[in-house]
């Protein structure tokens, strides 16, 4: 049950995150910002996933 | 450079208030390490290094407080003057971060200064090699190592959410950077750990031990734990870098943001 509570959280974790990946990309003129868009949203993606480094 | 020199000018008009007053805390700091007359060396010594410490957090504050008013003068129009002026984005964040590492420069110096008085304040009659080391290596070692990153990134954060500003979504980039930042700090910090020591490290306050063995409480403090503090290098040039890079984005935004 927590388990499954879990994975289901994180994939609306995701979901939300993709969502603000979404706005972040459209929302500027400015390429470097949308590269430090994706950069934190990659990471904390990676983080909800449960990846390390 | 005439450019860099009126930016510098315009960041002195509109910021002059908040350098000043933070210098003149110093004079606040004094009073308050004044008063903390504890008998006992090593307990006063612990209070008032740990007023500097408050004071040097609280100076960290304000200047990321300094540097990043952005936000606020785009709502009051001021930003506008600033979209006008032909020069390139990255001299626009040379001169604010110019004048906010001038302002940090004098503070922590200052406060190194305020460590030599309580120091001095003890007995302790320090050489001048370890004063230099206390009021100006140690200043420059923290503002390298932590204030100058710290500056680098509120600035960058400051500029990164104004680049969203149009869409309205600058809230989003807000809580996507401060939530990202620590996960990657923390893996370049540890990075940096790492490969510490790889290269030589500066040995600072070597001959602290016989001064305090000199002093005529000296024989009353145990000062077998008292050695050399060898600081790494690599922490210190790779928070630098990291800096520069973020100045580099802040500028590359600011350019093609308002170019």
């Amino acid at each position: 049950m927590t388990q499954a509570f879990l994975i289901v959280m994180r994939i609306l974790v995701l979901v939300l995150l993709g969502y603000w990946g979404y706005r972040l990309w459209t929302g500027t003129i400015s390429w470097t910002s949308r590269g430090l868009s994706a950069l934190f949203v990659g990471v904390l993606a990676w983080q909800v996933i449960g990846g390390g480094f | 450079m005439k450019a860099f020199t009126t930016l510098l000018w315009l960041e002195y008009r509109r910021s002059w208030v908040w350098g000043t007053a933070l210098i003149g805390s110093l004079a606040f700091w004094a009073w308050g390490l004044n008063q903390v007359n504890v008998r006992d060396i090593g307990e006063q010594l612990g209070i008032r290094a740990g007023l500097l410490g408050i004071a040097a957090a609280l100076g960290g504050l304000v200047l990321c407080f300094m540097i990043g008013r952005i936000r606020s003068e785009t709502r009051q129009g001021q930003y506008q003057i600033l979209l006008l002026t032909p020069p390139a984005g990255y001299v626009h964040v040379a001169a604010r971060y110019v004048f906010a590492l001038a302002v940090a420069v004098l503070y922590f110096v200052g406060i190194g200064g305020l460590a030599w008085w309580i120091v001095a304040q003890t007995g302790l009659s320090l050489d001048a090699g370890t004063v230099a080391q206390l009021v100006l290596v140690c200043p420059f070692y923290g503002i390298g190592g932590i204030l100058i990153p710290l500056l680098s990134w509120t600035l960058l954060l400051m500029i990164f959410v104004s680049a969203y500003r149009i869409s309205g979504s600058g809230w989003i980039p807000g809580t996507v950077m401060i939530l990202g930042s620590p996960l990657v700090i923390r893996w370049y910090s540890d990075w940096l750990i790492h490969i510490s020591y790889t290269l030589p490290g500066w040995r600072l306050f070597e001959g602290v031990r016989t001064l305090i063995a000199s002093t005529s409480w000296g024989a009353e403090v145990d000062t077998s734990g008292v050695t050399a503090l060898v600081v790494p290098q690599e922490p210190l040039w790779g928070m630098l870098l990291l800096a520069l890079v973020m100045l580099v984005i802040a500028g590359r935004i600011w350019q093609e943001v308002e170019g």
